[in-house]
């Protein structure tokens, strides 16, 4: 049983792999793991130094499933990897297919990765700090907690989007500033970091709060729905997370008939006249106008 | 109209916003503002409001249908304009779409559909958005006062799927006028319309015919033609796939599966496949 260790990064591992299958070493034979745990029946059998006889050939498409999939959190992060490389190098392509055994908890782990970088793209809220922070300090911060290590990759969105300006995105992890011109990813966040997002303070949330709770359609509710698009762990950072088990109760408790937030409906609002039936008296139309698209 | 294109320009221009905009116009808006506005937005769209003209003139007379497809026309010809020309400026790269609320009045789904279906075509819309019709306090009595049809709203968009996805034509879901069952999904209320298509043989049907069976998305299908170029597709992979597996039983062939409700009438068949509601706690006092 050979013993590995490769930081959890892809690079390393990928070192790794390819030098375990130059010398053809069975996935049963390897393991990777932290490094205080290691493993049970770990030997300090040889290693031969230097790549072996083996040429193995690999499709490209492979590589970027594996590295995808090796953001993820979980039992047998790198092992499950190699035994993936290993099936496909030896001409078993079902390997990296959904409807193989392996392939599919594969496929379901690039899945969740990618759904994790959706839910950093949706749930980032960057709060902007004081014109006077100075330029040392981003203009912009967010606090994050990702379930996989999406926050690298991830992360290149915000290039795109925010322009020139500075901003900084810290985890419990790992954190990434991008300073206007480069985007840094520090793989331990520092300290000065996490405080900073995590304590900042939006002037702006009050407006939020209000707007959230007046475009709440207690008609619509579907809480099973809403659980899947927006998962209660991510609630705790949001800051109309406080909000929504209240409102989830108001309408559960009788406005589920009503089409409208119950702030809203107690304003007293303007009529449209109908104007065919004006002359006759008819009664004005309102169409509700509760927006999807 | 000027207003809301001169914040989607400001957005851009001043304030280097890069992100999604998706800008409504008004039916009677000036061409030259919606092309403006296409420069801007990444989405435009003008809400038809609800399925026909008739109910359009009784529940919100103000608004034609004439001077809405003319906005929808303006718009298609704007981004037909720049369509295969990279040089060109920009025109609402992610189409255009619109939004009707259903269940508002007796307009049946068979009519939905085919307006859908027609909007699909004429206009070249990304996607027709159904909303189910909920009363607001004080609405008028000319209006349902009752929750929601959100099943009826969910029906609708499975079957619009159809339409834009799946191949589907409007008039193969519906014989004649008349609503999509709320019970079983269209796609599974066609399957057992159809019953001599089926079962398929995943190993050899042609893509367009899996991707018909009930339970099966374009997603599976997509990969059981990867694994079929592999090697052959048995009974078990279905099960590792997001598919859903009751549903699709009935209705395929694998090299080691041949369905037993093969014979099965259809009758029968809705009977085992039909959703069923929630038993509901009853009211303590009535």
């Amino acid at each position: 049983m050979i013993s590995l260790e490769c930081d959890n990064l892809f690079s390393t591992w990928r070192e790794q792999a390819r030098w375990l299958l130059s010398h053809q070493v069975d996935p049963s034979q390897v393991s990777w793991g932290e490094a205080q745990a290691a493993d049970l029946f770990a030997t300090d059998e040889p290693i031969p130094p230097g790549p072996g006889p083996f040429q193995a050939r690999i499709p490209k498409a492979l590589l970027e499933l594996l590295e995808s999939a090796a953001c993820y959190h979980g039992d047998q992060r790198w092992s499950l990897l190699y035994e993936v490389l290993w099936r496909v190098s030896h001409g078993d392509r079902t390997a990296m297919l959904a409807g193989d055994k392996l392939g599919s908890e594969l496929q379901r782990r690039i899945k969740q990765v990618s759904r994790e970088a959706h839910h950093l793209h949706a749930f980032v809220r960057f709060i902007a700090l004081p014109a006077e922070a100075g330029p040392e300090l981003p203009e912009y911060v967010a606090w994050h907690e990702p379930a996989h290590d999406i926050l690298k990759s991830a992360s290149q969105h915000f290039v795109g989007r925010m322009g020139r300006h500075r901003w900084m995105i810290a985890t419990p992890l790992d954190g990434v500033y991008y300073d206007g011109e480069q985007l840094i990813h520090q793989r331990r966040c520092p300290e000065a970091w996490q405080q900073l997002a995590q304590n900042v303070e939006d002037p702006h949330s009050a407006m939020w709060l209000t707007y959230y709770s007046h475009i709440f359609n207690p008609a619509r509710l579907n809480p099973k729905v809403m659980e899947g698009h927006l998962p209660s762990r991510f609630w705790k950072n949001l800051p109309e997370g406080k909000l929504i088990p209240g409102l989830i109760s108001e309408a559960r408790t009788g406005k589920q008939k009503d089409g409208q937030a119950k702030l809203v409906g107690a304003k007293p609002g303007k009529r449209i006249a109908n104007p065919v039936n004006v002359g006759a008296g008819l009664p004005a139309i309102a169409v509700d106008q509760s927006d999807v698209g | 109209m000027e207003q809301l294109v001169r914040v989607a320009k400001l957005l851009r221009e001043e304030h280097d916003f890069r992100g999604y905009i998706h800008l409504k116009t008004i039916p009677d808006a000036d061409p030259a503002l919606i092309a403006e506005a296409g420069r801007y937005a990444d989405r435009l769209s003008v809400n038809i409001e609800l399925p026909t003209e008739a109910s359009l003139q009784t529940l919100a007379p103000e608004k034609q249908i004439v001077s809405i497809k003319q906005a929808m026309q303006t718009i298609y010809t704007g981004e037909q304009t720049v369509f295969n020309e990279p040089r060109a400026p920009r025109f609402a790269p992610a189409g255009q779409s619109t939004q009707m609320i259903v269940g508002a009045d007796d307009t049946d789904d068979s009519t939905i559909l085919h307006g859908a279906e027609a909007l699909y075509g004429n206009f070249k819309l990304r996607r027709v958005y159904y909303s189910a019709f909920s009363p607001i306090p004080n609405s008028p009595k000319s209006v349902p006062l009752a929750a929601p049809p959100l099943m009826r709203e969910h029906r609708l968009y499975q079957a619009d799927f159809l339409l834009r996805s799946y191949g589907f034509s409007a008039r193969e879901l519906f014989a004649g006028p008349g609503h999509l069952a709320l019970d079983i999904d269209p796609k599974l209320a066609w399957a057992l319309e159809h019953r001599e298509v089926f079962p398929l043989d995943l190993n050899r049907a042609e893509p367009t015919l899996i991707a018909r069976i009930p339970g099966i998305g374009l997603r599976t299908t997509q990969r059981l033609v990867d694994l079929r170029r592999e090697r052959k597709i048995r009974f078990e992979d279905l099960a590792r796939m997001r598919c859903v597996l009751a549903k699709a039983k009935p209705f395929f062939i694998t090299s080691d599966y041949h369905p037993q409700q093969a014979d099965s009438t259809s009758v029968l068949l809705r009977e085992q496949l039909r959703d069923r509601p929630q038993p509901q706690q009853m009211g303590l006092w009535g």
